[in-house]
């Protein structure tokens, strides 16, 4: 995750403001010609990460999005931080929304972050 | 005059026991009119009749007007009904549906020789449709980015025809000679539309169900999604020839002898493997399980 990254986003790690996340997102993938599909997909793969990632967040903490744009395909990382030491369960339904949704889904811990990221591609052939 | 009392008033033929009177005959003028369609017509026509005479008096005028208006109260129902389920309780519907009908009837002249009902349709639908614009969206979002929203949405329809997928930003803001930042405003002010509180009554008119009660139900294809993911891998370890034969009796539709025909066995043998391929499938699912 330390590759910089083309967007950041810092937000409380609130419910509240993955509306917020979720509008971003749509805003960079419109940038990159997604299709409106590709852009509702992901969007709701947005808020399914966060929801992960919010689950087992400190509360009063941060939540981080980072945003690696390329062209065609976009790979988002969102993150919080959690003092509570378990991954994001990959049997509930969120996980199987995020994974049937996006490519490359991965969870990854640094320091006291745990991240789930994942790649949308755009439909057009890029 | 009430506006939500269908059956409040002294009409001759009850409008709710004939719901669908004005449409039905509108749709087909030439069904043999029953004996209670007729009446409603006859009644219809004699009240106007009255209702345009000079010499009639005020207090029979308003009557008249009345009788009018619960006559044709099935006609709103049947307009309000084809925005059920759009957000908008159907009470609500009715009532701003029958102020189109009260205006309909004030503005109807008999004499143009039009039916009632085929001018008062599009007027109750119109007051509906307005409703739907002016009070259906949660915060007040400007008219140009409802219309917005409205030109986004069939652009989107035809676009994806034409194009075979669904269309970017872009070639939407492109085709509506508007920027792409615009584009992605109004397809988010379309979230702004009609958030209802989860206790708000359901659209439908009977029971006292909310959105809460309709919330967190299990969704019985699901279990379907569990069942297709486990035959898939199955289904992708058959011999090529016994998974063609699947596919076209399952997914094609074709009949035995038809498949038959296809790769150039006889029918008996499709369905001998189709037995075969159908047993192993099962017992390797219940292995798996």
């Amino acid at each position: 995750m330390t590759n910089s990254p083309d967007v950041e986003l810092r937000l409380p790690a609130e419910s509240a403001y993955v509306a917020v996340l979720r509008m971003t997102t749509a805003g960079l993938a419109a940038r990159l010609d997604f299709t409106l599909d590709d852009i509702e997909d992901l969007r709701m793969a947005v808020g399914e990460a966060c929801a992960l990632v919010l689950e087992n967040a400190d509360p009063g903490g941060d939540l981080h999005a980072n945003f690696d744009i390329s062209d065609g395909s976009i790979r988002v990382s969102v993150s919080a931080d959690s003092s509570r030491d378990s991954d994001p369960d990959q049997d509930s339904f969120g996980w199987q929304v995020l994974t049937a949704l996006t490519s490359d889904v991965l969870t990854s811990n640094e320091g006291r972050q745990r991240w789930v990221s994942f790649t949308v591609r755009s439909s057009i052939a890029a | 005059m009430s506006v939500e009392e269908p059956g409040g008033g002294p009409s001759p033929p009850d409008p709710l026991v004939s719901p669908d009177v004005g449409a039905g005959r509108r749709r087909n003028p030439r069904r043999q009119p029953t004996a209670r369609q007729l009446s409603t017509r006859e009644v219809s026509h004699a009240l106007f009749a009255e209702l345009g005479d000079p010499s009639t008096s005020e207090n029979r005028r308003n009557d008249c007007r009345d009788e009018l208006v619960h006559l044709h109260l099935p006609l709103v129902e049947h307009c309000a009904r084809r925005f059920m389920n759009r957000g908008e309780p159907l009470d609500d519907l009715l009532q701003v549906g029958t102020i189109g009908l009260i205006k309909s009837i004030d503005r109807f002249d008999d004499q143009r020789g039009v039916e009632f009902s085929t001018y008062a349709t599009p007027t109750i639908l119109g007051e509906i449709k307005r409703y739907f614009r002016d009070k259906g969206w949660a915060i007040r979002v400007p008219r140009r980015l409802q219309e917005l929203r409205m030109s986004i949405g069939s652009v989107t329809g035809d676009m994806s025809q034409e194009l075979g997928r669904s269309p970017t930003p872009r070639e939407i803001a492109e085709k509506l000679g508007v920027s792409v930042e615009e584009v992605m405003e109004g397809i988010e002010s379309t979230n702004a539309y009609s958030t209802l509180s989860l206790d708000a009554g359901d659209t439908g008119d009977e029971g006292g169900n909310n959105m809460l009660d309709s919330l967190g139900m299990d969704d019985e294809a699901l279990a379907n999604v569990e069942i297709r993911a486990s035959v898939k891998p199955l289904i992708e370890q058959l011999p090529p020839r016994e998974r063609r034969i699947l596919l076209l009796r399952f997914f094609r539709g074709m009949t035995q002898s038809q498949i038959a025909e296809e790769i150039g066995v006889s029918q008996m043998h499709v369905s001998r493997l189709l037995n075969r391929t159908l047993d192993q499938l099962r017992t390797s699912m219940k292995d798996v399980s």
